[in-house]
């Protein structure tokens, strides 16, 4: 009671202004900004004069992974106040705030002989601080780049909080001639376009190549025999096997389970096509559907429990989700036009997928009920989307009109920013996105 | 044959002649006959000639014929034509009805009228598609301005002038859509219906009533200290000398809230870290800065513990990041501004 007394008396006496504050100020932010952020990345410090070219290399393919997402900007060396010559010396951050570059990738590179070594830090600029710990990366000269691109990787998913995808590779169909005459042969790369190695001739027409969940090995369909007939390949030796399958059948679009031991594929027989799963040591196939329709492009969850699927079983061409071994299905697309190709995202929580809609081809995505639709591309002919392994990427194929027409590849950001082409040396279609490398 | 001859001469159908009209003529001669026809009247032609009927002219002026155009009319039924060529007498052609002058013209629609119309049949608007994604859509800056949440024209130093202007460059925001456009939604190729589920318009932000608290400290049970407490704080010692003033008005908070929110940017971040919101602490100097130091996370909520540190960590740039020279904020209320709490709440950004 005195307390109060005394606390009203204080009022009057024209002091409650000071007492006014209690607890600090409180505010709640809603609306943000969607922009890239900006980053600096010097050329990395030469330890030896060997090194100096690889230092500015590196440098240029890290700064190419990133400015490549979307979601960051590099500001040139033109811009730099500071200049980085000692990997150890500290950072003058006013130098790099005064470019507003709110990320700093700084680096050594040492190269002797055959062996290659490189360091990074990542700072947060207008924090002031060190984003994690400095890393350090020992490879061949022949493998530069995958050194650069899992630096990027690092410095990637410090600043996102999801793990990158730079060090990455996608096995594709190369394409060349007309449409008349066009000769197929599978084909292997960097995620960016770069390395491409080609893992079958061109004699024979080759489909839908399909990474396992580890990458040692791909699926594909080839016409050598005349009908499509599906084939292992091992990515390393290069040597492939066929899957075995009854005469008079077809088997095509196969994928492989998360678990890398069963394949799931269609097969045609007798004029109707169905999905059936295949155990690759054994070869013991299990019908999964058994419809009058068409059911194919099969896909499983990354859990491995459910798989999506189109069929036209109900007039037209829409997608379905049925579990993992088979039995009924629920279809999750209800929206115009006709749905093909889903994916499973490896979040698990996206299904990409193909649609073709009032003359016009999209790549979309859904969520795995069906709901939130959002088509992400629109053009001639989209098909095909592939995830990147953190699910924040869709590579798909795009063809263009005429008898010229070119078919090459394509990647867009999940929320259909960043759409830009992945340049090939020939075109590309049927892209297959694998796993982060070891 | 009696009988016959009985019939036929007997006068057995013998009938009446038949009643007929006569006219006494005078037989003349053929002399006389001449005589006559040379010193007789000469027939009237003109007034023996049937007038053509009057063609019915259309009242319309356009089609009122000229002196120039031929008149087709029936032919008028002249029993024997005359043996000279006589003009028909031109028809006398009513004249049309001349339409009523008014001194008035009539009122021509006005241009006002048709824009009126026209939101009803333009094109719904669509975003354009920008690299950045703001609250607020901005155009273009002009090419040589200066990205810079403050828009400023240019200044260079005039040689004539007698008080020489301090130069700086054009500034101006960069341009910014109000949500992501993807290609499938160009205005070329929108949709009819938007694809994006309705979202739901959040809530208003919640804010903490700045309320004059009756007291200084938390009541402590000790009364005593309570009073000595709030003495030594009304009367005298450090504290005592931070101006506290009123609370900020809505207008002074709303002017912090742009400000951080212009830096806040959430386009690196995981799906992981859009889902969780967190509470950002931190003091503020006198001039406005942040305390680097001082910042921290009070709290977080929706997402994983690697999410939340990615989210305090885009929070954190922006406060810093949208410092410049000091955040504006009234000096003679620093008491309530000392200490700000931030909630960064990134539902509404999930969906852009």
């Amino acid at each position: 009671m005195m307390v109060r007394v005394l606390c009203v008396l204080l009022m009057f006496m024209g002091v409650a202004p000071v007492l006014a504050q209690n607890g600090p100020l409180r505010i709640e932010i809603t609306e943000g900004v969607i922009e890239p952020l900006p980053f600096a990345v010097p050329d990395l410090v030469a330890e030896t004069p060997a090194s100096v070219q690889m230092g500015q290399q590196i440098a240029r393919v890290i700064a190419a992974d990133l400015t490549g997402t979307g979601l960051f900007r590099e500001l040139p060396a033109s811009a730099h106040i500071s200049r980085v010559t000692d990997f150890g010396a500290p950072v003058q951050y006013a130098d790099w705030k005064a470019i507003n570059a709110q990320a700093l990738v700084t680096g050594a590179v040492n190269v002797q002989g055959d062996q290659v070594v490189v360091k990074f830090r990542l700072y947060d600029v207008f924090a002031g601080t060190e984003l994690g710990d400095g890393l350090q990366f020992v490879g061949t000269v022949d493998g530069w780049r995958r050194i650069a691109h899992k630096v990027a990787d690092a410095v990637y998913s410090r600043i996102t909080g999801e793990g990158g995808y730079f060090d990455s590779r996608v096995v594709y169909v190369s394409e060349t001639g007309s449409k008349a005459e066009r000769r197929k042969r599978l084909a292997i790369m960097d995620y960016d376009g770069a390395n491409v190695q080609y893992l079958t001739g061109s004699e024979a027409i080759v489909l839908a190549p399909r990474f396992s969940a580890n990458g040692d090995r791909v699926l594909y369909t080839s016409y050598e025999t005349g009908f499509p007939r599906i084939y292992v390949l091992d990515v390393g030796s290069v040597q492939r096997r066929v899957l075995e399958s009854q005469e008079g059948t077809m088997s095509f679009a196969p994928r492989f389970a998360p678990n890398g031991r069963t394949v799931v594929y269609s097969l045609s027989q007798n004029g109707n096509t169905d999905i059936y799963s295949m155990d690759i040591a054994t070869s013991q196939a299990q019908r999964l559907t058994n419809a009058p329709s068409i059911e194919t492009a099969p896909s499983f969850s990354p859990d491995g429990s459910q798989i999506v699927f189109e069929s036209d079983r109900s007039g037209s061409q829409q997608l379905y989700v049925m579990s993992a071994s088979g039995g009924e299905a629920r279809r999750i697309s209800f929206g115009d036009g006709r749905y093909g190709t889903p994916v499973w995202s490896p979040r698990g929580d996206l299904i990409a997928f193909t649609k073709q809609s009032k003359g016009r081809f999209h790549i979309g995505v859904m969520r795995v009920d069906g709901s939130e639709e959002r088509l992400l591309t629109a053009s001639f002919l989209d098909e095909g989307p592939t995830w990147s392994p953190n699910g924040r990427v869709i590579m798909f194929a795009r063809e263009t009109q005429g008898a010229a027409g070119r078919t090459s590849l394509y990647s867009v950001d999940i929320t259909g920013r960043n759409l830009r082409p992945v340049r090939t040396p020939e075109g590309g279609s049927d892209p297959s996105w694998g796993p982060l490398q070891p | 044959m009696g009988l016959i001859g009985w019939v036929l001469f007997g006068g057995v159908f013998q009938s009446e002649p038949l009643p007929f009209d006569t006219t006494e003529v005078s037989v003349i001669s053929t002399e006389a006959f001449e005589a006559l026809l040379t010193t007789g009247p000469q027939p009237d032609m003109a007034t023996d000639v049937a007038l053509p009927l009057a063609p019915e002219v259309d009242p319309d002026p356009v089609q009122t014929p000229t002196s120039d155009e031929t008149v087709t009319t029936d032919a008028p039924v002249v029993a024997p034509e005359p043996d000279t060529e006589i003009a028909p007498t031109a028809p006398e052609i009513p004249t049309p009805p001349v339409p009523e002058v008014v001194d008035v013209a009539p009122e021509a629609p006005q241009p006002q009228d048709l824009a009126a119309l026209a939101p009803e049949i333009a094109p719904v608007p669509v975003p354009r598609p920008s690299e950045r994604v703001a609250p607020e859509a901005v155009a273009p800056p002009p090419p040589d301005a200066a990205p810079d949440p403050v828009e400023q024209e240019a200044v260079t130093a005039d040689e004539g002038a007698q008080t020489p202007a301090e130069e700086q460059q054009a500034t101006a925001p960069e341009e910014a859509a109000t949500e992501i456009v993807t290609e499938a939604e160009e205005p070329a190729r929108a949709p009819r219906t938007s694809p994006r589920p309705p979202s739901q318009r959040p809530s208003p932000p919640t804010q903490t009533a700045q309320t004059p608290a009756p007291s200084a400290q938390p009541v402590p049970a000790d009364t005593s200290n309570a009073v000595n407490d709030a003495l030594r704080e009304a009367l005298a010692g450090g504290e005592a000398e931070i101006p506290a003033g009123p609370p900020l008005s809505a207008g002074e908070k709303d002017a912090l809230r742009v400000a951080v929110s212009s830096c806040w940017n959430v386009g690196s971040l995981s799906s992981d870290a859009l889902q969780t919101t967190v509470v950002v602490a931190f003091d503020m100097s006198r001039d406005g800065r942040p305390v680097g130091s001082s910042m921290r996370m009070v709290s977080s909520s929706g997402g994983s513990t690697a999410g939340a540190n990615q989210a305090y960590e885009a929070a954190r740039r922006a406060i810093i990041r949208c410092t410049g020279d000091g955040y504006q904020l009234p000096i003679e209320k620093y008491g309530q501004w000392k200490e700000i709490e931030i909630t960064f709440n990134p539902e509404r950004m999930r969906i852009k």
